[in-house]
C-alpha cells in the first residue's frame, strides 16, 4: 500500500519568508506520528498545506497517492489549532453537520464521549468555557473514522487533567490500520504514544526515526535528543 | 499493578518485563485470557501498536500462546514458565553482578554480602 | 453535497431573517390595527410606523451585510478551515451562498410589498389591483405581436441576471482582497472598484463593436413605448447576456483563488 502521506519539495513561503523549504518527507500507514519543532518552526502551515487551507508556493503533497482534494478530505480528519466552529450552532447540529458531511462520521461514538464529560448536546457553543470548545472539537475529529488523523497542538495549553483526557480519547478512538500525526512541542506529555518522530526546525525536517531506533541506539528519550537538537 | 514506563527505553521492552512479571506474580494465571490489546494498551497509555509488539515478542519467548480464534491467553505449560523465569533471574543477577563488580567487589565478597543481608531480612 | 451546504446556509441565515420578516409583519399589522382605532393619524400610529419603517430598512441593510459576512466570515476566516476541510469543491460553496443570497432578498422584496398591501390595504383593492394588471397585459399584447408575457418574463430574468452578476461581483472583490497578506478589506473595496470599471469599459467596447445597444436611443414615455418593444426586447436580452457574461467571469476568478490560491492564516 501507498504511503499515507508524502511531501515532494513543498515548499510554502509568506512574502519573503520561508515557512516550509523543500520538505521531502514520507508517512508509513498504521502508526501514530509525532511531528515535533519548537513553536514557528513551520509544524501548522505544513499540517494547513496537507489540507488544502494553504496553497503551496512549490512542490506537491499527496495523501495515499493523490493530491489533496474531495476524495483525501473524506479520509482525512484535521484539528485544527484554533477554534473552527461558529458560536451559534448547538452541539448536536455540528454533529448532525459532521454526519450530513461525512460518510465515515460515527454519531453514537461522539454522544458517547459527550456524555462521559457531562457535556449536554442541546448546549449552544457560545456558552461554553474555551476548554470544554476545545473538548467538543477533539471528540468531533476523533469520532471519524479516517485514514489519516492530523492533530494541530491538541495539547498545547490545557492542564494536565485535560491533556490526559485528550490524549486517552486520542488512544481509545485509534485503530490500527490509521496514522494519527499530531504536531507539537510538549514532548514528554506524548511519546509514551508514539511510534515515529519527525523533528522539524525553521522549515526544514532534520530527523525522522523510529521511536524504538532512539531509544535503542541512544539511549535516550525523545525529549531529551529534542533537547539536545533543539539547543539554543 | 500500576504501569511504570519510562522514556528512555523502548517502551515495548518495558512491557514485555512488566507482563511476564504479572505472569509470574500470579496476575495472570497459567492458562488465563489475556485482555485484547486495544484494552491492554489504553490501560497502559500507550500505542496499541508497541503493545502488540510487546506481545509479539512474549508469544516468542513462550509466555503466550495466540489461538487462531479467541485472542491470547497464557502457556498453560508450568515448565516453560520455570524456564523463562530462569531466564529474567539469570538476567537481573548478571546486571548485579556487573554493578557490583564496578564497585569493586570480587564474587566472594558479593556472595558474602548477600549471605549476611538474608540473614537481616529473616530478623 | 450542494443540497447539504444548501441547508446549512439557509439554517445559519434564516436564523437572522425570519425573525426580521416576522417582526415586520408584526409592525405591519400593529400599525393597521391602530391606524384602524384611531382615524386621525396621532402619536401611537406614528411609532408603530417609524418602528415599521426602521426594521424595512434594517432588513434591506441584513441581506447586503449578511452576504457579505457569510463569505469572509464563513469561509474565508477561522470557521473556513471546517468549510474548505468538508469534502466539497469550493464551486459548491460560492453557488450555495449565491442561492441563499438571491433568495434572502427575494423574500425581502416579497415581505416589503406584502407588508405595503397590509398597511394600505383597503376593501377591493387586491382584487382590483389584479383586475388591472392583467388588463394591462392584455392591452400590451394586442399592441405588440409578442405576447407581452414574455417581455414581462425577460424583464425578471434580466432583474435575476443583475442581481446574479451584483452578488458575484461582492465575492469576487472579497476573494480578490484575500490574496493580500495586509489590508484585505481596503483591497477588496480596490478591487470591487477595478473590477467594476473593468467591466463598464468592456461593455462599452463589445458595444461599439457590435452597435447593438440603442439603449440611449429609448425614450420611455406613453407614446412611443409601444413602438419600441423590439427595441426594448433588444436591450434586455443584450442586458441579459452581458450580466451573464460577468457573472461567469465573477465566478471564475471567485472560484480560482478559493480553489487554487487559499491562504487561511
Amino acid at each position: 500500500m501507498s504511503a499515507i502521506l508524502e511531501c515532494r519539495k513543498l515548499t510554502k513561503s509568506f512574502g519573503s519568508k520561508t515557512a516550509i523549504s523543500e520538505v521531502d518527507l514520507k508517512v508509513e500507514r498504521g502508526q501514530i506520528v509525532g511531528l515535533l519543532g519548537p513553536n514557528g518552526s513551520g509544524k501548522s502551515t505544513l499540517i494547513k498545506m496537507v489540507n488544502q487551507l494553504l496553497t503551496p508556493t512549490s512542490g506537491n503533497v499527496f495523501i495515499g497517492d493523490k493530491k489533496p482534494g474531495i476524495e483525501t478530505k473524506k479520509i482525512v480528519s484535521y484539528l485544527p489549532e484554533k477554534n473552527y466552529l461558529n458560536d451559534w450552532m448547538r452541539v448536536h447540529e455540528i454533529i448532525e453537520l459532521f454526519s450530513d458531511f461525512y460518510d465515515n462520521f460515527q454519531p453514537k461514538k461522539a454522544y458517547d464521549m459527550l456524555k462521559k464529560l457531562n457535556i449536554n448536546a442541546h448546549d449552544k457553543l457560545k456558552t461554553m468555557s474555551k476548554g470544554t470548545k476545545e473538548k467538543v472539537q477533539l471528540i468531533l475529529v476523533m469520532s471519524r473514522e479516517a485514514e489519516l488523523y492530523l492533530l494541530d497542538e491538541p495539547i498545547g495549553g490545557v492542564d494536565p487533567a485535560a491533556r490526559d483526557y485528550i490524549l486517552e480519547t486520542i488512544l481509545g478512538n485509534y485503530r490500527e490500520n490509521a496514522t494519527i500525526v499530531i504536531s507539537t512541542h510538549l514532548i514528554s506529555d506524548i511519546e509514551k504514544l508514539l511510534d515515529y518522530v519527525v523533528f522539524i526546525h525553521q522549515g526544514q525536517i532534520v530527523l525522522t526515526s523510529s521511536v524504538d531506533a532512539i531509544r535503542d541506539e541512544k539511549g535516550k528519550s525523545i525529549d531529551a535528543l529534542f533537547r539536545e537538537v533543539f539547543k539554543c | 499493578m500500576p504501569w511504570e514506563l519510562n522514556s528512555d527505553r523502548p517502551i515495548y521492552i518495558q512491557l514485555v518485563e512488566q507482563i511476564a512479571l504479572m505472569i509470574f506474580s500470579g496476575v495472570y494465571p497459567l492458562g488465563s485470557k489475556l485482555p485484547s490489546v486495544r484494552d491492554m494498551a489504553k490501560e497502559a497509555a500507550v500505542n496499541p501498536n508497541t503493545m502488540q509488539k510487546a506481545l509479539v515478542k512474549l508469544e516468542e519467548d513462550g509466555l503466550i500462546i495466540t489461538h487462531r480464534t479467541s485472542g491470547r491467553s497464557i502457556t498453560e505449560d508450568a515448565h516453560m514458565l520455570e524456564v523463562a523465569k530462569n531466564r529474567l533471574a539469570q538476567e537481573q543477577i548478571s546486571e548485579f553482578l556487573g554493578k557490583m563488580q564496578k564497585l569493586g567487589f570480587d564474587p566472594k565478597e558479593i556472595l558474602r554480602v548477600i549471605q549476611n543481608m538474608v540473614k537481616e531480612m529473616k530478623k | 453535497m450542494l443540497r447539504k451546504l444548501f441547508k446549512y446556509e439557509f439554517k445559519a441565515t434564516g436564523r437572522v431573517f425570519l425573525p426580521l420578516f416576522a417582526s415586520l409583519l408584526a409592525f405591519a399589522f400593529i400599525s393597521r390595527i391602530l391606524s384602524v382605532f384611531d382615524f386621525q393619524q396621532t402619536f401611537p400610529v406614528f411609532i408603530s410606523h417609524t418602528i415599521y419603517i426602521i426594521i424595512m430598512a434594517g432588513m434591506f441593510v441584513m441581506t447586503l451585510t449578511v452576504m457579505i459576512q457569510r463569505f469572509n466570515k464563513n469561509l474565508l476566516s477561522d470557521e473556513g478551515y471546517l468549510m474548505f476541510t468538508l469534502p466539497t469543491n469550493p464551486w459548491q460553496h460560492i453557488v450555495s451562498k449565491l442561492l441563499v443570497s438571491m433568495l434572502w432578498i427575494t423574500a425581502s422584496v416579497i415581505a416589503a410589498v406584502f407588508t405595503i398591501l397590509i398597511i394600505t390595504y383597503k376593501a377591493g383593492a387586491i382584487s382590483e389591483t389584479i383586475r388591472g394588471l392583467s388588463l394591462l397585459i392584455s392591452r400590451l399584447s394586442e399592441y405588440w405581436s409578442v405576447s407581452a408575457s414574455f417581455t414581462i418574463f425577460e424583464v425578471i430574468i434580466a432583474i435575476f441576471s443583475t442581481l446574479t452578476s451584483g452578488i458575484l461581483l461582492i465575492y469576487a472583490s472579497i476573494a480578490v482582497g484575500h490574496l493580500f497578506s495586509k489590508h484585505k478589506i481596503l483591497a477588496s473595496f480596490g478591487a470591487f472598484i477595478i473590477l467594476n470599471t473593468l467591466a463598464h469599459v468592456l461593455v462599452n467596447l463589445i458595444s461599439l463593436v457590435i452597435k447593438v445597444v440603442p439603449l440611449a436611443n429609448i425614450h420611455i414615455s406613453s407614446y412611443n413605448f409601444a413602438n419600441n418593444l423590439p427595441a426594448i426586447q433588444m436591450a434586455l436580452a443584450f442586458g441579459i447576456i452581458i450580466a451573464g457574461l460577468k457573472s461567469a467571469a465573477y465566478f471564475a476568478i471567485t472560484n480560482f483563488i478559493l480553489s487554487k490560491r487559499l491562504n487561511l492564516e
